[in-house]
């Protein structure tokens, strides 16, 4: 079982979230799984984590839809932080729009964390590998 | 005695003041006058008692056959011409008559000689000045007649003749010639004037027509004047032209004008000539009418700056000397006119140069095609296009909404059953179970929601009825009565009781009952809800404004989701992402419009606007 310190899981939908957690407890050790329903909470959480020397996530799990501040909104902010730690953002979104693809290539190309799309529903996390060679890097 | 009373008579013969001279039968020069020796230049003494034609050349004066003819008895008259010594031409009548004695017999010849060179002269002048005066006639067309009074002979030139189409041997009479005019006017109008020329003097110069004796229609210029004798009027005289041609080629001219004119005047096009200051001197009916003149002469002689608006008026005169300098026309320009009145009318206007003979520029020719119309028509089109193309990007907007809440549902239940395919504990899979209803409910939500936008979508042709807006709004007070008590909210209705609007009752309600519910559900956790109603008329439209003291909305931030499907942007477990989204929908289906104004902490007033139009 892949080990990761901290999982940010930033979703409205509460079946979306019993849903990621129940598979990240099956396919990854985690010490702190947090849950948001906005961007702006987890943002806040976020923030509040780096300036008080907490452990920012490894991965984030990111939906586009949200009240208050959605996915897009989160990411903009997001990208701005220093935060020197690679971070896997993962996007779980049940919109098919092409223009929510361009903005994923968008915000893909412009940071060296590493940005993924993903369209629901998901069943497992196939990300293990990916993981290892990312945090490897 | 016989000799004697001859040398007496010869003697008074000689003194006579007339050239004569007596010849016997054997043409001895018996005696002759002074006079008549001068003409021939003869000495007198020397001459009397010769044969004739020993003083006198017989081959320049062949007189010998008619003296032969005298000597017979009868009378010979006749001219001859002879030169004289210094070369000039003389005419002379040479008249001869028998010389009888008291018994009658003949004893010789009286030959009288007069000089004529004078009158032949004249004769000749005169026939020159005839011909003359044929021909000018000839040339111009112009006949002369001479009437006379008292004989009530009536004396028409060759002209006057041809005019009337009768032979030149034609006999005219008065009556004649007034019935060659054309009956009914024409004849009344020569009666009359050669009447009044008779009776009080006066002359005439008239346009007539006539009816020649070949039956052809004849235009004619006559004219007449009295001639007096001894302070009595006893002819007239006057001229006769046909002016046929010309008059034909006038009409022709008028004629044409009117055809011009009558064409210009009908054109659906504003047309005006303008000079080289840009005064008009010629403007047809309807730019009469455009410019609210019934007469063009209220217009001719004007400027631009008379009739428009300044500014207008110097960008016309500025095309007008462009167009006179270059002599290129400006062809289908759009031009905005504003009269002095201050309304506005389109054009699409060509201007050409006005060119003199001689090619340069005289003025300016207008064609000015109101196309006001066409412009509204424009402008009602592109709305058109606009209204479809928003419409089309809420389709495709409403396509995506469709998709992606129908698809978040799907994936859950996806999800929601492969976990329970792989659950073996009781306790969890009854907690997927519940999820899964919950999903489901979701779902019924979603549906129903989709429907109720549809339903906004696809009544294009609701009917809008004029409502009382507080009637409105007291039923949907009745309705809310439990929820409004249970926040404590305190409503102020300051909208006049008289206040009517045109819309679908059913969205009337609606709208109503959304803003009054978000108002509510977004109130401030610091105070209670309070609620203030407003309304205002302005020409067409009536705006309903509720203000509310609640939480407010980052308008900065949310002012382009605000009325989108699904957005909500406070924590409040309530919100479903619809209410505006339909309010929107709704007051957009009936022409109006809903805008908002809102402080954080303060609260948000949102300003409905209903379109009174049908």
């Amino acid at each position: 079982m892949t080990k990761i310190n901290s999982i940010y899981v930033i979703d409205d939908d509460a079946i979306t979230l019993f849903g990621v957690k129940k598979i990240l407890a099956k396919t990854i050790d985690c010490d702190s799984v947090s849950e948001f329903h906005n961007g702006q909470t987890a943002l806040n959480a976020l923030i509040h984590a780096m300036e008080n020397g907490f452990e920012v996530p490894d991965l984030i799990f990111l939906d586009i839809n949200m009240p208050i501040m959605d996915g897009w909104e989160f990411l903009e902010e997001f990208l701005r932080l220093p935060i020197d730690k690679k971070i896997i953002i993962n996007i779980l979104t049940s919109s098919i729009d092409p223009s929510d693809l361009r903005r994923w290539h968008y915000y893909k190309d412009r940071t060296d964390h590493l940005v993924i799309f993903k369209n629901k529903p998901i069943f497992s996390i196939d990300l293990c590998d990916i993981l290892r060679t990312h945090m490897a890097s | 005695m016989k000799t004697n009373i001859l040398n007496t008579n010869a003697y008074t013969i000689k003194q006579l003041p007339n050239a004569i001279a007596f010849v016997d039968r054997n043409l001895k020069l018996n005696c002759a006058s002074d006079e008549w020796a001068a003409f021939f230049n003869l000495d007198y003494h020397m001459a009397i008692g010769k044969q004739l034609f020993d003083v006198i050349d017989e081959s320049n004066y062949s007189w010998r056959e008619p003296l032969v003819s005298t000597l017979e008895g009868n009378t010979e008259c006749f001219l001859q011409t002879t030169l004289t010594g210094n070369g000039i031409e003389k005419w002379f009548e040479l008249s001869t008559k028998p010389w009888y004695n008291e018994e009658e017999n003949i004893i010789g010849a009286i030959i009288q000689v007069e000089d004529v060179s004078n009158r032949v002269l004249m004769d000749l002048k005169f026939q020159k000045l005839e011909n003359l005066l044929r021909d000018q006639s000839e040339i111009s067309k112009v006949g002369t007649w001479e009437y006379d009074l008292d004989s009530e002979r009536i004396e028409w030139s060759a002209m006057t003749k041809k005019i009337h189409e009768v032979p030149h041997d034609f006999q005219p009479s008065i009556d004649k010639a007034i019935n060659f005019y054309k009956q009914g006017h024409d004849r009344n109008t020569i009666s009359m004037l050669v009447h009044n020329c008779i009776e009080k003097g006066e002359t005439w110069n008239t346009k007539l027509k006539i009816v020649t004796a070949k039956a052809n229609e004849r235009w004619v210029l006559a004219a007449g004047k009295p001639f007096y004798k001894d302070g009595k009027i006893s002819r007239l005289i006057g001229t006769f032209q046909d002016i046929t041609e010309d008059v034909e080629a006038e009409n022709k001219i008028i004629e044409n004008e009117k055809l011009l004119r009558t064409l210009i005047d009908n054109i659906p096009l504003n047309i005006f000539i303008k000079d080289k200051d840009s005064k008009k001197v010629l403007v047809n009916k309807a730019e009469c009418d455009y410019l609210g003149v019934s007469n063009p002469q209220e217009i001719i002689g004007k400027t631009d700056y008379d009739l428009y608006d300044k500014d207008v008026a110097d960008i016309s005169r500025h095309e007008d000397v462009h167009v006179m300098k270059t002599q290129k026309p400006i062809l289908k320009k759009r031009t905005i006119n504003v009269k002095k009145d201050g309304s506005s009318t389109s054009f699409l206007t060509s201007k050409i140069p006005f060119v003199n003979a001689d090619g340069r520029s005289k003025g300016v020719i207008g064609i000015s095609m109101d196309i006001s119309d066409v412009i509204q028509k424009e402008d009602q089109l592109r709305n058109l296009i606009n209204v479809t193309a928003i419409q089309n990007k809420k389709l495709i907007n409403f396509a995506h909404i469709v998709s992606h809440n129908l698809r978040s549902h799907t994936a859950n239940f996806s999800m929601l059953l492969d976990f329970l395919v792989n659950e073996k504990e009781a306790s969890e899979r009854k907690r997927i179970m519940d999820m899964l209803l919950h999903a489901s409910d979701n779902l019924m939500d979603t549906l129903e929601n989709l429907n109720e936008v549809v339903d906004i979508s696809t009544d294009v042709n609701l009917e809008k009825k004029s409502l009382n807006l507080n009637e409105n709004i007291t039923k949907v007070q009745q309705n809310l009565s439990a929820f409004l008590h249970q926040n404590n909210v305190q409503i102020n209705n300051n909208i006049a009781d008289t206040v009517n609007v045109k819309a679908v009752p059913a969205y009337m309600e609606s709208i109503i009952l959304n803003l009054v519910t978000n108002a509510v559900k977004y109130r401030h956790p610091d105070r209670n809800p309070s609620i203030v109603l407003s309304a205002k008329k302005k020409e067409d439209i009536t705006i309903f404004c509720i203000q509310d003291n609640g939480l407010g909305i980052d308008l900065d931030k949310y002012g382009q989701k605000l009325f989108g499907m699904y957005k909500t942007f406070h924590n409040n477990k309530d919100a479903r992402g619809i209410g505006l989204y339909i309010v929107k929908n709704q007051i957009e289906a009936m022409g109006g419009n809903i805008t908002v104004k809102s402080e954080v902490e303060k609260g948000s007033t949102f300003s409905v606007y209903f379109n009174d139009k049908d």
